[in-house]
């Protein structure tokens, strides 16, 4: 997934300025930055609920920018949006049902893998999916994301609002789910970032600052402080 | 104290003041009446919910506010109305079968052409203005003058008979209450299309993306559908149910005239601020109350009928303006 | 004396340029031609057509500032219409005698009951979106449509009321000969509903340029941002719907006097008033007032001609049924070009020659 110097608006706001980023395979790309910078904008933009002005976004080959969702999605990529997007009326099950795009025999192995992955949601497969817990209900987000044949997930804020605990179960099945697709991984909590991410880009203002290796990332304090506001006598990692 | 629990139990409390407030007529007329009065409330009920749930339905999941509904409605019945008069011999023969085989037929006719009808509003029309509702009701409603005024062109300015069919005509008598035939067969219709409906919105897939897409339009698009085609599915299916309404409702009053769409457009609306937006249950509900108070009211104090629901509807706005059973709770 | 601001400066500019604009010279002639129009054209069809046109076109202007102004559509504005019909006839004709004074406390009482149902409308209703308020709004109308009939004691029901205006109004009157027309009461009333209605027009034009037109207009482009700056929505938003239903009820009134009969379907009918009052906004322009004036001239001087111009179809092509079928249902085109109109021109008429002198400002000067 390449993306070249893209520009998308809301209404009259000229929110990303020409943003340009890569994600391969194998590897978590991190988008980290301060609120409001355009990492959330960025992924609604690739998944083509935002639509970019200028710029190109390449995937396999293929240039999506003009894209639907519903195209960009049957493409093989997955999404799991800030505020999760779960359909609270409907059960867990039919969630899931929505989700599948083909019901045939591979899509099903993957539904059980998946819920063996996220056990809860075994659970509480004929509730309605309202009644779950924040931790819960964010398994059954990405669970959707990644129940068909997903080669790119796109994850926004997975840890927002979610207890330590849970979160550490969430870096448990991003780390599962990388060996088998390419992630991009927006965060603003930067242990969740660097736990799971391999390759990073900051963003702020709408535009790419900075990017490079996840290792290199942890160890600079300047660019940390100067970019995510984490003061530099905290050791977070 | 009080407040927070009106607030919170308001959905029991307005089941339970609806309640109450149907079984006072008791106190003021005889059982029988009473009888025949409710079957015909929820006779008008069933008709009302037909038009209701199609514009309750097309606004929970398009966000588009349908003006031209009630035109819809009127058109099929005059297609209706065309079919019986073509078929004329099978409406007037003392045959069951060949009545049924007539009603039906003419329901087919028209809400297949009616949901073409509402394809083709959908694409040109209503696909412009996605998202701004005052261009919407603007812009449905010029739909509605359109369709009206061809009405007019086609089968020309004035009320027409309907006829209706011989079996469906006349009442049974029941234990001396005087039940008419066709409002029965009204009821029926209408919780029969209510149990359809719920099934294939909670049994088939196609169900479950409808009822997700009205929860949450964006996401389920994220996930793969093509939203497009299931507006102008949901768009054709609300029209269709539309013109059934229609049909029906030219048969219970006898007539058919280019404007009925409007008066019953009103109704539908009333229903579907009671009900609540987006839920098909709260459509039938909301039906209800409505037909049942307008009967009683009507036959109580006559000159208050409509009134009587326009305050309903000014009471639940005021105490719970997301209607009974709002979509997503 | 303080340096004035830019804006400042702009609007002196603009004041002294005011009366050399092209814009400036079309609205003196408008008013002319009304002025002349029983002298040049006193057929008793043109003069009613005039008078018609300046009720409307107040109406309709009334009608904008709730809609165009503010975004607010109501479905009730023809209740208003004819809440003042009603009022002025009650007192010069039911309740009370044909007098200049009864004349007076008519157009007041529709004034002051318009005033009192228009704020129990807002307060009921502006709690609620766009839609649910068009639909509360068209219900009410309705409900008032079948109160005035079925309240036939009160109202006349059905038949309605007819009135006989007072003294030099009355249509009998004579003031003798002048430019060699005859002065009737009929020619003094479409005078003093010219002056009227010019002065209602001037102010609600001085309403829009105001401050408070300003901040309504915030409302309709973004209400929460309004909220946010701290006006409160909720009271502008009443006053706007307040100020424009008494303009309506004021029209009516002046309708009542002018046609002199007032019944439910005529005066208070969706059908009869709303209708064409949505159509004439929109197509003459929502959000400029004298879109009311093109609209309304447009839309009647349609309706009064259109029987002349069937004739002369039906002399040409004797036999094509089906075309005279369509032209009978004028409606039918309206409908289409009101569709249009808001596909491709949701400015209307005055908006998009608006827009397209603005441009051309701006392309001269740039």
């Amino acid at each position: 997934m390449k993306v070249e110097s893209v520009h998308t608006y809301i209404g009259q706001h000229h929110i990303l300025q020409g943003i340009s980023f890569e994600a391969v395979a194998d590897a978590v790309t991190v988008l980290i930055g301060r609120n409001g910078a355009g990492k959330s904008t960025t992924i609604k933009t690739v998944m083509g609920l935002l639509t970019a002005t200028d710029g190109r976004i390449i995937y396999r080959g293929q240039e999506i920018q003009r894209k639907k969702p519903y195209e960009i999605a049957r493409m093989g990529i997955g999404f799991v949006p800030e505020d999760m997007g779960i359909f609270s009326g409907l059960t867990v099950e039919e969630n899931m049902k929505v989700a599948m795009l083909v019901e045939d025999k591979t899509t099903h192995e993957r539904l059980e893998r998946t819920l063996h992955m996220f056990s809860a949601l075994r659970k509480f497969w004929k509730s309605k999916a309202g009644n779950l817990s924040g931790g819960q209900k964010q398994m059954l987000a990405i669970a959707r994301a990644i129940v068909n044949d997903t080669s790119l997930l796109l994850i926004d804020e997975p840890s927002k609002g979610l207890a330590p605990i849970i979160v550490e179960s969430l870096l448990e099945a991003i780390n599962q789910i990388k060996e088998r697709s390419v992630v991009i991984l927006v965060e603003q909590n930067f242990f969740m970032a660097s736990a799971v991410g391999d390759n990073f880009y900051i963003l702020d203002d709408g535009l790419v600052v900075q990017s490079g290796v996840m290792e290199e990332l942890i160890h600079d304090a300047e660019l940390k402080s100067r970019f995510l506001g984490i003061s530099k006598t905290s050791n977070s990692r | 104290m009080v407040a927070t629990f009106i607030k919170r139990r308001s959905r029991e409390l307005a089941v339970a003041g609806t309640i109450t407030l149907f079984l006072l007529p008791l106190l003021g007329i005889s059982g029988k009446t009473y009888i025949t009065l409710t079957i015909a409330g929820l006779a008008m009920g069933m008709l009302l919910f037909l038009v209701a749930s199609g514009v309750s339905i097309i606004f929970g999941l398009m966000d588009v506010l349908n003006f031209a509904h009630g035109a819809l409605f009127a058109w099929g019945a005059y297609v209706g109305f065309t079919v019986f008069n073509i078929m004329m011999k099978w409406v007037v023969a003392e045959s069951v079968f060949k009545n049924l085989v007539v009603f039906v037929f003419a329901i087919f006719v028209a809400m297949i052409a009616v949901a073409i009808l509402g394809i083709v509003l959908e694409r040109i029309i209503v696909r412009r203005v996605y998202g701004n509702h005052l261009f919407q009701i603007l812009i449905t409603f010029g739909a509605t003058i359109v369709l009206v005024e061809l009405i007019k062109v086609f089968w020309g300015p004035n009320d027409e008979v309907m006829t209706v069919p011989f079996s469906f005509r006349g009442n049974w008598d029941v234990l001396d209450v005087i039940i008419d035939r066709y409002r029965v067969i009204c009821i029926t219709m209408g919780f029969a299309l209510y149990a359809v409906i719920q099934l294939i919105l909670k049994k088939t897939k196609l169900g479950i993306i409808v009822r997700a897409g009205v929860e949450n339009r964006e996401m389920i698009q994220a996930m793969g559908h093509n939203i497009f085609m299931l507006f102008t599915g949901v768009f054709a299916v609300g029209a269709g149910l539309a013109a059934l309404g229609g049909l029906a409702m030219s048969v219970f009053s006898l007539q058919v005239y280019p404007d009925m769409g409007s008066t019953y457009l009103l109704f539908a609306f009333i229903v579907v601020i009671i009900g609540g937006l987006g839920s098909v249950t709260g459509s039938l509900v909301g039906a209800i109350i409505v037909g049942l108070s307008y009967n009683y009211v009507a036959y109580l104090v006559p000159w208050a009928a409509a009134g009587a629901n326009v305050m309903i509807m000014i009471i639940i706005l005021l105490v719970r303006p997301a209607g009974l059973f709002p979509a997503g709770e | 004396m303080a340096e004035l601001t830019a804006v400042q400066l702009f609007h002196q500019e603009e004041k002294r340029r005011r009366f050399r604009r092209g814009g400036f010279f079309i609205r003196l002639g408008v008013l002319c031609i009304l002025l002349l129009v029983p002298f040049v054209l006193p057929s008793y069809k043109t003069v009613d057509l005039a008078v018609k046109i300046m009720i409307f076109a107040t109406l309709v202007a009334s009608f904008d500032i709730m809609l165009g102004y503010t975004g607010i559509l109501s479905f009730g504005h023809g209740m208003f219409f004819g809440i003042g019909a009603y009022c002025v006839v009650f007192l010069i004709s039911k309740y009370g005698a044909p007098t200049y004074l009864n004349l007076m406390l008519g157009m007041a009482t529709a004034a002051a009951v318009a005033a009192g149902v228009a704020i129990l409308v807002s307060f009921l209703s502006l709690r609620v979106k766009t839609i649910f308020f068009a639909m509360v709004t068209l219900a009410i109308a309705e409900l008032a449509i079948i109160l005035a009939t079925k309240l036939s004691v009160f109202t006349g029901g059905e038949d309605g009321i007819s009135l006989a205006m007072p003294g030099i109004f009355s249509f009998a009157y004579s003031a003798g000969k002048f430019l060699g027309v005859e002065i009737t009461g009929k020619i003094i009333t479409y005078y003093l509903i010219l002056l009227s209605c010019l002065g209602m027009f001037m102010m609600m034009l001085r309403f829009t340029n105001s401050p408070l037109g300003r901040v309504l207009q915030a409302i309709r482009d973004n209400e929460q941002r309004a909220e946010a700056l701290g006006f409160k929505t909720f009271v502008f938003q009443g006053i706007s719907i307040t100020f424009g239903c008494v303009m309506a009820a004021i029209s009516g009134g002046f309708y009542a006097m002018w046609v002199g009969y007032v019944n439910p379907e005529s005066c208070l009918g969706v059908f009869a008033i709303m209708l064409a009052v949505l159509l004439m906004c929109i197509i003459g322009g929502m959000g400029t007032l004298y879109g009311g004036i093109v609209g309304a001239a447009f839309y009647l001087i349609t309706e009064t001609f259109l029987p002349d111009l069937q004739h002369l179809a039906k002399d040409l092509f004797p036999s094509a049924v089906f075309l005279h079928n369509v032209m009978e249902r004028w409606y039918l085109f309206l409908g289409v070009l009101f569709i249009l109109v808001i596909i491709f021109f949701p400015k209307g008429v005055i908006g998009s020659v608006q827009d397209y002198t603005a441009r051309r400002k701006a392309a001269r000067s740039s």
